[in-house]
């Protein structure tokens, strides 16, 4: 009984602290900047930049036993995809899928319009 | 034994309640669609910048699936909804805002479509520090019926540069220059960081959030405006 009063006043503690839930842990590591730092400038070298940090919470994640956050893999498996590596792509994207169940029809839209043939104007020489 | 729990645990919710500034209300109140619909995918539509920050769009655009996502939604990655809408043909917001939201749910799956405009982007500095007004206008939409869920309007007073600066004369003349170039480097990343959790945080969690379905009573402050 004594810990029930006890759990209660932590309850209370908790509840008038203004109720700001704490957040979904997911490591975002430096996303923000390195996507913004591309948008600016987008150069091989910036998106090369990105790319890395993409890979960096995806692993980053895995090793703290996190939930990669939502998106991070679909953009990682679309990058890889327009850079011509379909292959590596796909997993990712079909990894993201596996994580988070509610985007799988967008990663079929995404792996449609990637295996899409070339437009005309991309075909031109 | 039991009996004073109940008066307990009452007078606790009242505390909770009144912890909070005036004027707030419960997200229950404020979002009832929310927790009828319970949306748990959002898709960012790139925002649309009502500013002569020329850089504001960019600001907001790198920085909303952070928060979403902390607050228990799937988000869709915002840069890779916008090349495949550029390949749709749809190159601006602009000409999204009249889509009807259900066609977001056909396409891709969304349960919600958020809706970002910065209304406002005006800098200011002082003699110690500075900060940025800003000013937003979020608006979800549901993607089956198309009716508002959540939104936010308000003004925001964001500070820039960070912690205290050192003292004397000098400190404070070291410190103006960061901050001014910080502003100039257009390091505004956390700034629209701050802003953005502040207006995403009076918004019910979504489903892997810890306490999905339980935040109806939680206070919150549904417009700041200065």
């Amino acid at each position: 009984m004594k810990r029930l009063a006890l759990l209660a006043v932590a309850g209370c503690a908790l509840l008038s602290a203004c109720a700001t839930a704490r957040p979904v842990p997911y490591n975002w590591g430096d996303y923000s900047s390195s996507l913004y730092s591309f948008k600016k400038d987008p150069t091989d070298e910036k998106l090369q930049a990105h790319k890395q940090v993409l890979i960096q919470i995806i692993q980053g994640s895995a090793e703290k036993s996190l939930k990669v956050p939502p998106g991070v893999c679909a953009e990682y498996g679309y990058i890889l995809i327009r850079e011509g590596n379909t292959a590596d792509g796909m997993k990712y994207l079909d990894l993201e899928a596996q994580t988070f169940p509610e985007s799988k029809g967008f990663v079929d839209r995404v792996k449609a319009q990637a295996i899409q043939p070339p437009t005309e104007k991309e075909k031109a020489p | 034994m039991r009996k004073w729990l109940v008066p307990a645990i009452a007078v606790c919710m009242l505390a909770a309640v009144s912890a909070c500034a005036p004027n707030t209300v419960a997200k229950k109140d404020a979002f009832p669609l929310m927790y009828q619909e319970k949306p748990t995918s959002i898709l960012v539509l790139p925002p649309i910048n009502e500013t002569t920050a020329a850089d504001a769009k960019e600001y907001y655009s790198t920085t909303l699936a952070e928060p979403l996502s902390y607050m228990g939604y799937y988000v869709f990655p915002i840069e890779v909804v916008t090349e495949m809408m550029k390949h749709e043909g749809a190159y601006e917001t602009e000409t999204l805002i009249n889509v009807p939201p259900q066609k977001f749910k056909e396409f891709f799956g969304a349960d919600a479509v958020l809706f970002v405009k910065i209304t406002k982007w005006d800098t200011a500095y002082y003699v110690i520090g500075g900060h940025v007004a800003v000013g937003v206008d979020f608006v979800l939409k549901s993607t089956t019926t198309g009716a508002e869920l959540w939104k936010y309007d308000g003004v925001l007073q964001v500070p820039t540069g960070g912690g205290g600066g050192g003292g004397g004369l000098v400190g404070l003349v070291v410190h103006v220059a960061i901050t001014a170039i910080k502003t100039a480097a257009a390091d505004y990343i956390p700034v629209a960081q701050r802003a953005n959790a502040m207006v995403i945080s009076t918004m019910p969690t979504g489903r892997y959030h810890p306490m999905h379905g339980q935040d109806q009573e939680v206070q919150i402050l549904p417009k700041q405006q200065k």
